[in-house]
Parts: C-alpha cells; structure tokens; sequence
C-alpha cells in the first residue's frame, strides 16, 4: 500500500483524533455508569413486580421485558435504544464532517485540487469514518466486557460480540448513507438530517409496529429489526443478519463514491 | 504537445449555476512561460473559469483544458502539472501548517521537506503553528507555500495576494518571475490591478462573466484615458485644441487647457509643438481607469 492512499485514509482519521477520543470516552462512560447499578437490581423482584403491573405493550415497546434479568436489563437500558444510536449519530456525524461538511466549507478544495480522483478522496474518507467507527465500538466492547465481569453479568461473551457488532454494522448502514447523500449532494443538514431522520424512524418502526397487528409485517423494513430481531443478547445471531447490514453499506458507499465524480465541487 | 502549443486553452466556456450566468462564453489561450493576468472584479467569473479549468466545476458548454488535454476528462492529469492558490481559502483547523503541508505534499508526492523550510522562512511562516491559530494573511502564506513547493508547470494563484502586506506581496512578485524564469506558465487571477501590471505580460479582462479586453498590459494601457493638462505662455488655441481628436470634456481657462485623451496623444504633440508651452502633465494611466472605460461602454 503506498503512501498516498495511507494519507486518504490516515489524513482524515487525524482530523478525527479528537472526536473519536470524546465518543469512547462518552458511550464508556454509560455503559459502565449504566451496569454499575445492576447490583442494586440483581435479586430484587421490586422492579420487576412493578413492570409486570404495565401494558403488555408498553413493556413490548421500551424493551422492558425481563428486566430483572441480565439480559433484560442491558436491553432495555443500553442496547435497545441508547447504545445504538448514539453509535449510529457518531457514524453520520464522522461521515458528514469529513465529506458534506468539509466540502461545502471549502476546506476539501485544496485536496481535491491534487493530482487525486475524487473518488478515491471520498472513499478515503468513508474509510477513515468507518475505522474510527471500529475503534469506538472496540473501546465499547472492551467497557461492556470489563463491567460484566466486573458486577458477574453472567451474558455469554459471543453474545455480547455480536450485540455490539451489530451496533456497529447499523452504524455503518447510516454512515455509508451519509456518505451517499454527501456523494449526491454537499449539504451538511441534509445529510445530518437524512442520516439521523432515517435512524429514529428506523428505531420507531421496529418498537412500535410490532404492537398492532396491521403494522407487525412492516417492522421487517427497519434496519433495526434486521440487526437486533433475533435478539442478540439471548440468542447466537443469523449470519445473513450481518449481511443485511453489511452488504447495503458497501452498496451506499459506492453510490456515494460514484456520484461525487458526476457532479460540481462546492465552493467556500 | 509542442512547445508551441497554449498552456492553457478555453473555447466558448458557458457555465451557469441554475438561472445564474457565472460565465458567458470565455474564449482565451494563455501560452507557455507567460504571466498571464486575469482581471476582473469580484462576480465577474474568474474563480468559475478556474474551477472549470481544476475539473472541479463542469461546464454548461465549451472546452477548457490544459497540456492540451480536457479539464472534465482528464482532471487529474493536469492537476499532475499544475499547483493552485484558492481565491476562497479554508484550510483544516485542526491541523498544524507543518502536518497540512505534509499531507498535501504525500498526497501529491515528490515533496521536498528541504524546499519546504526555505520557502518557510522566505515567507515568514511559522508552521509549527495550528491553522485555526494563523491570520488571513499567514493562511495565504501555507496556500502560496503549497504553490511553489512543487516543480508545477502551471501555477493557477486566483487571488493569491489577499490579507499578505506590502512586503510580502512585493516577496510573491519575486517569486513569480522567478517561477516563469524556470519555465513555468502563472495564470494570475486578480482584482489587484498594480499587482497584474507589475507580473503580468499579457491580460485578459472579464465583466459579468465575458472577456472585455484582451492583450498585452501595453495594450491595455494604451486603450486607458490619459488626463491631460497644458499651461500656455500664450493664449490658448481654443478652436484648434477642441477640434482634436478622441478629445473628452476639453476646458480652457486663461492659460490652462484640460481635457481626457481616449486616444491616441500624437495630434495634441503635433499641435502643442507650434505654440509656447510652459508645462504640461499627462497623468499615467493605469489598468484601473482601463476597466472604467470597458465597464463604462461595453454592453452588459
């Protein structure tokens, strides 16, 4: 690999030292601050009771279902909801910062003012947005593993893999479609927006569908359902639940890549 | 491509951002070793011209290219051959001048960190520091910086003097005759009319996304009004003096003729030459006063 396409890729994950640095540190922080509290659960039926007195539904839709459980309690307080999209919202917003928002700054025209096909700027940069992606879900994963040994979660640790890799790989599908929009067009709210918009609607579909009979069937068009339906966390995940995940990534990474080259650059 | 051939050649180039005409039909060849200087006022659609020219715009219609071949298709070819000083300049906050230019220079290869420090310390430039922490002027600097680090042989500097003081602007004057004493071609863009009368050997002049004007700085200057003024030791030759050629607004009072000379300036010579003159001042023109007579005339 010469050096060139090095600094595609290592150019912008500088840039990103910093960001990265506060979203571990961030998503670290409530993992560990959340399993901190599950000592105070483990044993005590109070809470459960409690839950067991709500609406079927309710319980349905905030994942609070075995909440006493280990499994139960990670899912409704981090990886049914919180974990996933800030994961998601650090992909768009890496993903944006380093293609929409640069570009209509002006601050990519010197680079693309190079001897360098844009393309390969663009990819650069989704790479490097997905490896600081890896690293702030590695750093999450090493927390989560950390503090279930720490309070004896007792969850098997594939499980907790794949949990988080999932998480990850819904990250990458919202990052990849950032990129596309930014490939399209350089507007950094449109793209935030897009990017954002489709995560929580994708987040509502696979929690409150499931609650009516008519909407049930539709839930399956929310990634959120492809990554987290086989529930994760009790269960070993399908394979074609990665690919599903994966495979349209790469598909909205090179709409974005091959987009860019048909269009105007943006000026400062 | 001979040597012979243009550098840089446009035909018909047309872009438009919507209903918006930034460029209406440029038509222009900038030959090899040549400054050629860019004129035109903010809008008039320099930056456009060499955006297209980058491959970093396409065109509505026309060809623009360099080394004879196509901006559009060929893009990275010729940014191969070229460096570039943006007209609007945003450089990465949170990158120290010494990693920006690191990264340019790996990207680009054939950097020479030696040539780096000199031109470092030819500018004044500390690039140690971050970018977010340097002055427009010191910004301008790490572009300019960039501009010459390379052996390019075409330097596109739109703008490239914007925020440096005097001294350094008379430094990057410098450093452009010695670029196009090694070989290269400058496309100098500018609203800066001293500074293209001063580099440039030939010019074009744009307005509202046409060329207006185009030819040597002599030429230009020679189309410019001349203020004149003329102190008799006689009485003046009235009817004569006002019978003369391309002759604006002509006053006699007492002994003082004035008048603005959109001419030629040999019919006054030929006639002052039989008269007692005690003075005369004929006021230099500069490209400035030529572009209020193209602006003033030409059609929109």
């Amino acid at each position: 690999m010469n050096a060139r396409i090095l600094e595609l890729v290592g150019g912008p994950l500088r840039a990103m030292r910093q960001a990265t640095f506060w979203w571990c540190l961030g998503l670290a922080a409530l993992v560990a601050a959340t399993i901190s509290i599950w000592p105070a659960f483990k044993g005590s039926s109070g809470m459960s009771q409690a839950i067991d007195q709500l609406p079927a539904g309710v319980v349905q839709a905030f994942g609070l279902a075995d909440f006493g459980t280990p499994a139960g309690f990670l899912r409704a307080n981090l990886y049914d909801f919180f974990v996933p999209l800030l994961i998601v919202i650090a992909a768009v917003v890496l993903a944006n910062g380093q293609t929409a928002s640069e570009e209509a700054s002006g601050r990519l025209e010197l680079y693309l003012a190079q001897p360098i096909d844009r393309r390969a700027v663009l990819l650069g940069r989704a790479i490097a947005a997905l490896v600081a992606l890896a690293v702030i879900t590695v750093v999450l994963l090493v927390v989560q593993l950390g503090a279930d040994a720490a309070v004896d979660l007792g969850i098997d640790t594939g499980y907790l893999v794949s949990t988080i890799a999932l998480c990850a790989l819904l990250g990458a599908l919202h990052g990849s479609l950032a990129v596309a929009i930014a490939g399209v067009r350089a507007r950094p709210s449109l793209v935030l927006g897009a990017g954002i918009g489709v995560a929580i609607a994708g987040c509502v579909v696979a929690s409150l569908f499931p609650l009516s009979s008519v909407l049930a069937p539709w839930r399956h068009i929310s990634p959120w359902d492809w990554a987290f339906g086989g529930n994760p966390l009790d269960h070993a995940t399908e394979l074609w639940r990665y690919a599903t995940l994966a495979v349209p990534s790469v598909i909205l990474t090179a709409i974005g890549v091959l987009a860019v080259a048909r269009r105007d650059i943006s000026g400062a | 491509m001979n040597a012979a051939d243009p550098v840089v050649q446009i035909d018909g180039l047309v872009k438009h951002y919507g209903k918006v005409e930034a460029v209406r039909g440029i038509d222009l060849k900038v030959a090899r070793g040549e400054v050629f200087g860019f004129l035109g006022p903010n809008g008039s659609g320099k930056s456009t011209t060499i955006r297209c020219l980058l491959g970093l715009l396409r065109p509505t219609a026309g060809r623009i290219g360099a080394f004879g071949l196509d901006a559009t298709r060929d893009g990275v070819a010729i940014r191969r051959r070229l460096t570039y000083v943006p007209g609007e300049l945003r450089l990465p906050d949170r990158l120290s001048g010494m990693d920006f230019v690191s990264s340019i220079g790996c990207l680009r290869g054939g950097f020479d960190p030696a040539r780096r420090d000199q031109l470092a310390e030819r500018l004044r430039l500390d690039l140690h520091r971050h970018l977010r922490d340097l002055s427009s002027g010191n910004r301008r600097k790490v572009a300019l910086l960039l501009a010459f680090l390379f052996d390019a042989e075409l330097l596109v500097l739109d703008e490239p003097t914007n925020g440096l003081d005097p001294l350094m602007q008379h430094e990057f004057l410098g450093m452009v005759r010695e670029a196009r004493s090694a070989g290269a071609t400058v496309f100098l863009s500018s609203h800066s009319l001293s500074e293209v009368q001063r580099a440039a050997d030939r010019v074009a002049v744009l307005r509202t996304g046409k060329v207006v004007a185009q030819g040597t700085v002599a030429e230009l200057r020679g189309r410019a009004r001349q203020r004149i003024e003329v102190w008799f030791e006689d009485d003046p030759p009235e009817a004569e003096l006002k019978a003369l050629p391309d002759m604006v607004n002509p006053i006699i009072d007492a002994h003082r003729f004035t008048a603005t000379l959109s001419g030629s300036i040999q019919p006054l010579i030929a006639l002052l030459a039989s008269h007692r003159v005690g003075s005369m001042l004929v006021e230099e023109p500069d490209l400035e006063e030529a572009f209020l007579d193209l602006y003033d005339g030409g059609p929109a």
